[in-house]
């Protein structure tokens, strides 16, 4: 992927934001969350997202995209974050669109127009419920049924996986010791148990439960996709660390804002050096994130080496600038940021989910600590 | 130092065994269940648990008897909420029987004893409190609800705000200025007010937990006999401030604590990584035990300031804030350390499993849902009753003198 010129990245940021400021406030936000209980998002936000071209983004040009890279995906990420965009943004454009893109066969490509087209929602689940954070671990077996597959074992919750129209799930080929390989469900297979919840921040989801549901191979041959598989996941963590950058910003912005006006003690609140002081550590850590993101976006476009590890450094370092400056937030309102019309709570509720998607802090550190520099995977 | 050794926890054992009988007589299975889950009880349900500890007496056990309690000694008073706490008891919700209560037997008329005294202990009437204000939080003393005089009344305009259960409560203990002219202290008087007087209205404030504890009270024009001022006009701060220290005393509910714990536990035994529960795992299992040293600090704590009532009366101001900033640490360690657990299952939370009428049983973890709620909504901690920055500054100049 080549990406685009700083002129396009601008305009594709600026058109996210005009976007997003028009038809996201918080208020549209709560009605598409209280009003579309099928998806939960907004399905006419999503085609017009089509419209505007973001669902292509990260569809290479030789597939019909628009070809963007790791950094151009991180600028769509980051304004979904800043305004608290409900739809399944990293588990769609990021890691199905991937996956299809890098392993599907011309059939399964096909799929990419319509997913750009806003006609078809596709998400990715890899994890499962006993295995936590751990990639290696995957008890789905798939074993060969005729010209496919039959899928059996279960993918713990993924938000926007209740409404997708296809699902791409990891199995290990034949038994439990098989080698991990990507499939193609459609969303109401038989065999298929979608068991929906809702995430800490109120965007709905679902685990999947499959019991012989029938599934085709990414790709169509029979290997080791766990490679492949780590490539995604260390850009859904990028992708992931951008919207926690978007939102860490607004956090601090809004609360500097906040403590400017708000007045105790016969002066303003941003007049009191320990908040003055506590308002700079939350502009340090989210300012921070933001140049040490880019840093990763970058390494990535350019394929440096190393780039997984870098990917699981900036996880740490993101995951605890969210908890931070998130708190912090709350804890500086005072009551409002306690309450459900503001946007401060809602922030919060999304820096946890950020903190928490494919991996917290103290997961990645361990999994550093625990390989040197190159090898890590 | 270490001139007055804190006393061991009591164990009085036959007074322990007629609370777990009360309780086994009392609880239903199915309210046991909801209250162990952590969900919503209606307000029947509370108030029909608060009435059966009225009729013991218990819920005011620890005022003095000639106010109608039963004389407990503080060690009584900590065995009582320890099992209370024990068996995830309801709220005991303490507008009334530890906040206004007091200050009426303390600071009230006869009138007002006589009035108000006997429905707070059988809690046939529900408080809520009337502090803080739009433009009054920390600054507390800034609050601009006023009250004038008109005849033998008080005319009360103004918002109070934050204000939690008044959409239950029957009457609202309230900080009004009847003073406009003096010193932000000096002129606030302590208003007791009927929520039925024409002139009061009550909206809700939702939190991020998505439920409804929280409201705000507006009072347009509100006629208020003058004998329910408590005490003397413009004296209100005195009263205000001897009821925070008990506010922020309350904090130091050690069982609470525990059975938090326990059930961090018991979730950490559902929740798994790489095949292997949550609790086998050496960082969890040192994070319990960095739970474990803290809840020893606070019962250290909560120990002094025992023994400082015993020898001198109301709780110490520096000691309960010292007690109310580790507190509420304390309860949002642990609640996040439940919210990094669940992250490995995909950190989930359905606010409407804890509604009442919500009668399917949860998955697994079950725990799950009353714990992410107590994350959520446990932000407040450091918030109200003093931020834990007031709370700061209360010790810088107390114990300081900066």
């Amino acid at each position: 992927m080549t990406g685009l010129t700083p002129e396009d990245r601008q305009m594709l940021h600026d058109s996210l934001t005009s976007y997003f400021q028009d038809n996201y406030t918080l208020q549209q936000r709560q009605t598409h969350l209280e009003t579309d209980n099928q998806s939960g998002y907004s399905r006419k936000d999503w085609a017009n997202y089509a419209e505007l071209g973001w669902l292509s983004l990260t569809t290479p040009e030789s597939l019909g995209g628009l070809g963007g890279g790791m950094t151009e995906t991180g600028i769509l990420c980051a304004a979904a974050g800043r305004h608290l965009i409900l739809e399944p943004i990293v588990s769609t454009l990021v890691l199905a669109v991937g996956a299809l893109a890098e392993l599907g066969n011309p059939s399964q490509k096909a799929l990419l127009e319509q997913i750009a087209a806003g006609d078809r929602v596709a998400t990715l689940s890899h994890f499962e419920t006993r295995g936590g954070f751990d990639r290696g671990f995957v008890e789905t077996v798939a074993v060969k049924a005729g010209q496919g597959y039959k899928l059996t074992g279960e993918k713990s919750f993924v938000i926007g996986v209740h409404a997708a129209d296809h699902l791409i799930v990891s199995a290990r080929l034949g038994d439990e010791e098989g080698p991990v390989a990507l499939f193609l469900l459609d969303g109401d297979a038989a065999g298929v148990t979608r068991k929906g919840a809702i995430a800490l921040d109120e965007r709905p989801g679902a685990a999947l439960i499959f019991d012989g549901a029938p599934a085709a191979l990414l790709g169509g041959v029979e290997t080791d996709r766990m490679p492949q598989l780590n490539y995604l996941l260390d850009k859904a963590i990028l992708a992931t660390c951008a919207e926690a950058v978007g939102a860490m910003a607004a956090v601090s912005e809004l609360t500097t804002q906040y403590l400017k006006t708000r007045q105790q003690f016969g002066k303003n609140l941003s007049d009191f050096q320990v908040l003055q002081h506590r308002l700079v550590d939350m502009h340090l850590h989210s300012d921070e994130c933001r140049m040490m993101v880019g840093f990763a976006l970058n390494a990535a476009d350019t394929k440096q080496e190393n780039w997984s590890r870098l990917c699981a450094q900036t996880k740490v370092k993101v995951a605890r600038s969210a908890r931070f400056v998130g708190g912090q937030g709350i804890q500086l309102h005072g009551g409002m940021g306690m309450t459900e019309e503001l946007e401060i709570g809602h922030y919060y509720k999304r820096l946890s989910v950020c903190e928490a998607a494919f991996g917290d802090a103290a997961w990645h550190l361990a999994g550093l600590a625990n390989t040197k520099g190159s090898d890590h995977a | 130092m270490f001139i007055n050794a804190p006393t061991p926890s009591a164990e009085m054992p036959e007074f322990r065994a007629e609370i777990r009988d009360f309780c086994r007589q009392e609880m239903t299975p199915v309210f046991r269940r909801k209250l162990e889950l952590g969900q919503h009880i209606t307000k029947d349900e509370h108030d029909a648990w608060l009435k059966a500890l009225g009729r013991r007496g218990w819920l005011a056990g620890n005022w003095p008897k000639e106010h109608g309690g039963l004389g407990w000694s503080p060690e009584q008073t900590s065995v009582f909420r320890e099992e209370m706490q024990r068996v995830n008891a309801p709220w005991l919700i303490p507008f009334g029987v530890l906040m206004v209560g007091p200050v009426i037997y303390t600071f009230g008329s006869d009138a007002q004893k006589k009035k108000f005294l006997p429905d707070i202990i059988s809690n046939s009437l529900w408080w809520c409190q009337g502090y803080s204000e739009p433009g009054a939080g920390s600054d507390l003393a800034g609050l601009k609800t006023r009250a004038e005089r008109d005849g033998d009344h008080y005319i009360v305009n103004g918002q109070k705000t934050w204000t939690t259960l008044a959409h239950w409560a029957d009457w609202i203990f309230c900080l009004v200025r009847t003073d406009p002219d003096a010193r932000k202290q000096a002129g606030i008087s302590f208003l007791l007010i009927d929520m039925k007087t024409p002139g009061i209205s009550v909206r809700p404030i939702r939190t991020i937990d998505k439920h409804h504890h929280l409201n705000e009270v507006f009072f347009d024009n509100v006629r208020v006999p003058l004998e329910n001022l408590v005490g003397e006009e413009n004296k209100g701060w005195n009263y205000a401030k001897f009821l925070l220290a008990n506010e922020r005393a309350a904090f130091g509910e050690i069982a609470r604590f525990t059975l938090a714990l326990a059930q961090l536990r018991e979730l950490l035994g559902q929740v798994f990584q790489s095949g292997k529960p949550l609790l086998q795992d050496d960082s969890y299992r040192k994070r319990l035990a960095e739970h474990e040293i803290e809840l020893t600090g606070l019962r250290a704590i909560v120990d002094d300031v025992n023994a400082t009532v015993r020898a001198g009366g109301n709780p110490p101001l520096i000691g309960a804030a010292a007690l109310k900033i580790r507190a509420s640490e304390l309860q949002q360690a642990i609640s996040q350390t439940a919210a990094d657990a669940m992250s490995h299952a995909g950190l989930t939370f359905d606010p409407g499993a804890l509604m009442p009428g919500w009668t399917a049983e949860p998955d697994a973890p079950e725990l799950a849902n009353g714990l992410m709620y107590e994350h959520l909504y446990g932000r407040a901690a450091t918030i109200f009753g003093g931020a834990s920055e007031i709370q700061r500054n209360i010790i810088a100049k107390g114990a300081l003198g900066l």
